[in-house]
């Protein structure tokens, strides 16, 4: 039987075939039966909405298809409402009682303590939410999944959060690239597991642009504002120089928050070349071609779209952005078919709650 | 019936990642032979169920064995199509129902669903019993820990103020608060608590009698059970929406209700002042002086005194009307027990301070 692929040059491996007019009914139907049901349709609505995007994806020459159900997303809602919503209730409830009652130290580390909770289970909610959306997918009737439960990446996520921070935020890229190298090696697709050594080394440059950035944007600010009220001053004396000094005021804003921005762009561009491209699947390896200037037009179309629809387009960005994944995917290497056998992971029979309490992304 | 009829078809088994391309054979009953030329499978149509539908194919899959995906063609012949799994579009209720009825009864449901989660706490609240009220408010604040002020004379003072607007047996707990801010509020369990702001601002004892009586008309009316199970509604309607809509929406339905709360409980001081023999252009007075310095309608979520939604210069003039013209009031307080309220917090030296304000 013809046994395997490889993927060289040519054409991508990963190709998205979709088109806006074909979501736009899944979309505004979605978003009507959303209101209609007071949000609890939006659980059906994921489903769709990646059924659609899942189907249109081709990677090599099978498309994906997503094989979650909105009922067990409902389901993982009601579990996580049960076992931390209502527990957290309890205890800010306590914490409340035990502060109007004077014990404020009490109540105050009962209350740090919920938030530690929380951020724990921020790192698991990850986890958890990414092997789902693995273990869902299909391709050639073949799944992904991870037989790990997520508890351990949660403690990890916690303690090098933490530690990142504490050398005044310079261990930040390394706590990204291990944590990513952490929660994908304890993936699987099939038979094979995923592998990362995304080094935080490649990264660190841009991340030092951006956190010195501030400084340097700063101290350029204030040197155009003092320009502008030297000019302000030349042409029309004292009111001149005031005139001057706020537009050169808001020449500092502007230059502050796009430039920064520009360069958190560029940063998480980066970011993602860096860990994509050291991500492999057993001979396959991965890459993600989306350069700075790529993910500027990403944003800004986002946030045009948004603005000139007056917040309809707010529909449509989850189509862009899986579209914006699924083009800038690049796979090389080989892939056995014969050898591809279905995964053994094992699949729970809930939705990622826990994420969609935390309203975060998964990958 | 057109037994064994074939059509192309292209199954994964869900064990391996290879492609079987091949025919699948209807034996006219209940039964689909597929084969190809490496393999041959059996499935009894009864196992497969609907995938997705993509274009002129359609994929199913097995209940017995869920990675198991078979791909045929849209186009089939009536008498077969028949046997095979319903497309299935929104979701099971809304596929059996058609979309636009489905949305007519889902939109009647969640506008029942919100009236009654709206109008409920407004019949529901004044029926719960006070003893539940005053067990959930001992429960959430209990007795504030020693940040109570007391003296004896102020105390003294304080409970004959009480005794002016509140004539029921069992009387609200009246108490003035260590924090310097005009405010005064009506929390959950038939507690009162005057701020000492509100205390040292204040220019004659009607005033606070007039804002005693306010805040224990909230209490008697049973707002502030009913604001409490309100919360509590809108927390479990929306909990279905995202978090950040919810709280917005909750905010503009708890502020849009106190309006009418804020009236009856500003009728109710009247007529307690009025039973009482206290003036009311205390009160008047001080709405007025609240009107000068924050200007009209303040928003305040609080059910408390500076809560107005009724306009301050609007409430000002329905306590002065309330004034029987050339009647002579006697003072609800005397010079030294006015004196007492003012220094309580002062002259107590035990009492904490209130950090979380």
């Amino acid at each position: 039987m013809h046994g395997h692929y490889e993927a060289e040059g040519g054409d991508s491996a990963f190709a998205f075939e979709g088109n806006w007019r074909e979501f736009a009914p899944i979309a505004f139907t979605n978003l009507l039966l959303t209101i209609v049901t007071l949000g609890i349709y939006r659980f059906w609505a994921t489903t769709r909405e990646r059924q659609y995007l899942w189907s249109r994806s081709r990677f090599v020459d099978e498309r994906l298809e997503w094989a979650g159900t909105g009922k067990e997303l409902f389901l993982g809602f009601l579990i996580v409402l049960a076992l931390f919503g209502i527990p957290y209730f309890i205890v800010s409830f306590g914490a409340q009682a035990l502060i109007a009652r004077g014990y404020e130290a009490l109540g105050g580390a009962l209350f740090l303590g919920a938030l530690v909770a929380i951020f724990y289970l921020m790192g698991v909610a990850r986890f958890r939410a990414l092997r789902y959306r693995l273990s869902r997918t299909r391709w050639r009737g073949i799944r992904g999944g991870s037989d790990d439960n997520g508890f351990v990446f949660g403690l990890s996520y916690m303690w090098k959060t933490v530690v990142a921070w504490v050398p005044f935020g310079l261990l930040v890229p390394w706590s990204m690239t291990s944590l990513w190298n952490e929660r994908w090696g304890k993936m699987s697709f099939g038979p094979y597991g995923f592998e990362a050594h995304a080094e935080a080394g490649n990264i660190f440059g841009r991340y030092l642009l951006f956190y010195l950035a501030p400084f340097v944007l700063f101290i350029g600010g204030a040197i155009m504002a003092g320009m502008g009220m030297l000019a302000g001053y030349g042409i029309g004396g004292e009111d001149g120089m005031a005139v001057g000094g706020v537009f050169g005021i808001i020449g500092l804003f502007l230059f502050f928050y796009l430039g920064l921005g520009l360069i958190a762009v560029a940063f998480y561009a980066k970011f993602y070349r860096e860990v994509v491209g050291a991500t492999r699947w057993k001979d396959l390896e991965f890459s993600f071609e989306a350069s700075t200037l790529d993910w500027v037009k990403l944003l800004l179309g986002d946030a045009l779209l948004v603005v000139l629809t007056l917040g309809i387009g707010l529909i449509f960005l989850s189509y862009r952005h899986w579209k914006f994944f699924m083009t800038h995917m690049e796979a090389r290497g080989e892939i056995m078919l014969d050898e591809l056998t279905q995964s053994t992971t094992k699949t729970v029979k809930h939705g990622e709650g826990l994420l969609d309490a935390f309203d975060m992304g998964a990958i | 019936m057109e037994p064994n009829f074939e059509v192309a078809a292209s199954w994964y088994d869900g064990h391996s990642a290879v492609r079987h391309v091949g025919m699948a054979r209807w034996d006219g009953l209940d039964r689909l032979s597929l084969r190809s030329a490496h393999s041959a499978l059996d499935v009894p149509l009864d196992d497969l169920r609907f995938g997705e539908s993509h274009g002129d194919r359609v994929i199913y899959r097995r209940d017995s064995e869920p990675d198991f995906r078979l791909t045929l063609p849209t186009d089939m012949p009536p008498s077969f199509a028949r046997h095979l799994p319903a497309k299935s579009t929104y979701g099971g209720w809304i596929d059996r129902l058609g979309l636009g009825k489905a949305v007519a009864i889902f939109a009647v449901a969640s506008a029942a669903a919100v009236a009654l989660f709206m109008t409920a706490p407004e019949w529901l609240g004044p029926r719960i019993p006070e003893s539940w009220e005053r067990n959930l408010g001992q429960a959430m604040i209990g007795d504030f820990g020693g940040r109570l002020c007391h003296t004896p004379e102020g105390d003294a003072a304080l409970a004959k103020l009480l005794d002016e607007v509140d004539p029921a047996k069992v009387q609200v707990t009246a108490g003035v608060a260590n924090i310097d801010m005009v405010n005064a509020v009506a929390l959950p369990g038939g507690q009162v608590l005057l701020f000492d702001g509100i205390i040292q601002q204040a220019e004659s004892p009607e005033e606070l009698a007039g804002v005693l009586a306010h805040e224990v008309g909230h209490v008697r009316e049973r707002h502030v059970m009913t604001a409490l199970l309100r919360q509590f509604g809108m927390s479990v309607l929306l909990a279905g929406a995202n978090s950040g809509v919810g709280d917005t929406v909750f905010g503009v339905a708890s502020m849009g209700y106190s309006r009418d709360a804020e009236r009856e409980a500003d009728s109710y001081a009247r007529a307690r002042l009025a039973e009482s023999n206290v003036s009311p252009l205390g009160a008047a007075d001080f709405f007025e002086r609240m009107a000068e310095e924050y200007g009209d309608g303040e928003d305040n979520a609080m059910v408390g005194w500076l809560a107005s939604h009724p306009a301050a210069g609007e409430r000002a003039k329905a306590f002065k009307a309330a004034a029987r013209k050339g009647k002579d009031y006697p003072p609800v307080l005397t010079k030294s027990e006015f004196a007492a309220l003012e220094s309580m917090c002062k002259d107590d030296p035990d009492v904490e301070e209130f950090e979380f304000f």
